[in-house]
């Protein structure tokens, strides 16, 4: 029997990783899976390495769009081409704190219109693998983020948590094929759901064909799934195809937040309404 | 069991550039599979049962941080480990375009190993396109990236494994 255990360790050894990836997959598709330690214990190593590789990566980023900013400089003297060099780097660091700054007064101005205590978060992490679409929050349980809060920037809905951990906490996008956000369109008030698909498009599904949609039309989350609060902008229609048969249209929508982009986000807390922009 | 932590050691710090410096790459939206790289060469050169088990902890990692379902790339990271180990036992490897080769297979296999897992516990509406479309740029993205890969970790497990003064 240990002979035969040896001679095929590896085999075997590899049938209960496959059969115990199996059993996780199940408990998780059940929702079961629920404070698992090893994977509170992979984050608590993983987060400090992220927050450093990811300013690594924002410097390099920086970097080059200072040099790329600065090439056209060159045939210029070296005694100019230092004192505009001097003043380029000084004005791209004025121009990136104005930019910080606007945007975390829009991210004050719309914090106070959401309900509860909305906590402010930076992305420190982006999806490992492309058939998920999610990322990494800085904040966590600790900060009072929870499973199943709305994570939203002023210009809408960017995703929801979807597990946390007590200093970090994943996110699956709007874009993710396994999404599902409640909206209504503005104009007409008609209800569907936003998702994502893995063909990297956007689609509002579940609309009926007898429903009135037109391109540019605006989605607006319901607030009635009970994660985002409502109100929010989800994204515009920007294509509309009426097929010949079936019950629903076939709606694509372009997302309000483009998720690479951002930087900082809030995560509010389950219910409530946004209150509207002031003029 | 020295070697292989040291190797899972390096596959966290793979986690954390993928899901980080990816941004870097002038390759669009396609994230590298440095792991897949990392467990085929796991399987073909120091195939044990702690690989096994490092294969699948780092799929688990890449689950933690990115999958919404989690076992999705333990299963199929634990998937390309025991068919690089058995496809290893017939095949002469020690050349890059065949190191290439078998990263593509094993990429493939990979795909059809998370094709099975989505269409079990997941949506399959609109996945056909997009999952072809993901299956096909990581296969090649990684057989491209393999034969680097390869000649970083032999030449780091070479400084590792190499006897010292005391020893000669």
């Amino acid at each position: 029997m240990l002979a035969f255990l040896r001679k095929y360790q590896i085999p075997l050894s590899s049938g209960f990783c496959l059969l115990l990836s199996f059993y996780i997959l199940i408990v998780s598709a059940r929702g079961q899976l629920k404070n698992e330690p090893v994977g509170a214990a992979l984050m608590w190593v993983l987060r400090p390495l992220q927050i450093v590789s990811q300013g690594t990566a924002n410097w390099i980023i920086e970097v080059q769009e200072n040099y790329l900013t600065l090439s056209g400089f060159k045939s210029e003297n070296e005694r100019l081409r230092k004192r505009i060099q001097a003043l380029e780097v000084e004005r791209q660091r004025l121009l990136e704190a104005e930019a910080t700054n606007r945007k975390l007064q829009q991210l004050l101005e719309f914090r106070i219109r959401l309900p509860g205590k909305p906590v402010t978060a930076s992305i420190i992490a982006n999806s490992a693998s492309n058939w998920f679409q999610g990322c990494i929050l800085d904040k966590g349980s600790a900060d009072g983020v929870q499973k199943d809060m709305a994570v939203v920037t002023p210009l809408g809905v960017v995703g929801k948590v979807v597990s946390v951990t007590a200093r970090s906490a994943k996110v699956i996008l709007l874009t993710d094929a396994n999404s599902g956000i409640d909206v209504m369109v503005q104009r007409t008030r008609s209800r569907a759901i936003v998702s994502g698909s893995l063909d990297s498009s956007t689609v509002l599904k579940y609309m009926k064909r007898s429903e009135d949609v037109q391109v540019g039309d605006r989605l607006i989350t319901s607030g009635l799934d009970g994660v985002f609060p409502k109100g929010l902008m989800a994204g515009t229609v920007i294509k509309v195809n009426k097929q010949s048969l079936g019950l629903f249209q076939s709606i694509e929508v372009m997302p309000a937040v483009q998720s690479a982009l951002v930087e900082e986000v809030l995560v509010v807390g389950i219910g409530g309404e946004t209150a509207p922009a002031p003029n | 069991m020295k070697l292989s932590l040291l190797l899972f050691g390096f596959g966290i710090i793979l986690v954390v550039l993928q899901t980080t410096l990816q941004r870097l790459l002038p390759i669009g939206v396609v994230v590298p599979d440095l792991i897949l790289v990392l467990c085929v060469y796991w399987g073909l050169h120091h195939p044990t049962a702690g690989a096994a088990l490092g294969s699948f902890m780092l799929g688990y990692a890449v689950d933690i941080i990115s999958s919404r379902l989690l076992g999705v790339n333990a299963f199929a990271m634990s998937l390309v480990f025991l068919a690089v180990y058995l496809g290893s036992r017939s095949i002469w490897l020690h050349h890059p375009i065949v190191s290439s080769i078998i990263v593509l297979f094993a990429a493939l296999i990979k795909g059809a190993g998370l094709v099975l897992v989505w269409i079990i516990f997941l949506s399959t509406e609109g996945f056909w396109q997009g999952a072809v479309k993901y299956i096909v740029s990581e296969a090649l993205i990684a057989a491209l990236i393999a034969p680097l890969m390869f000649t970083l970790l032999q030449r780091g497990e070479n400084l590792v494994t190499k006897p010292g003064p005391a020893a000669q």
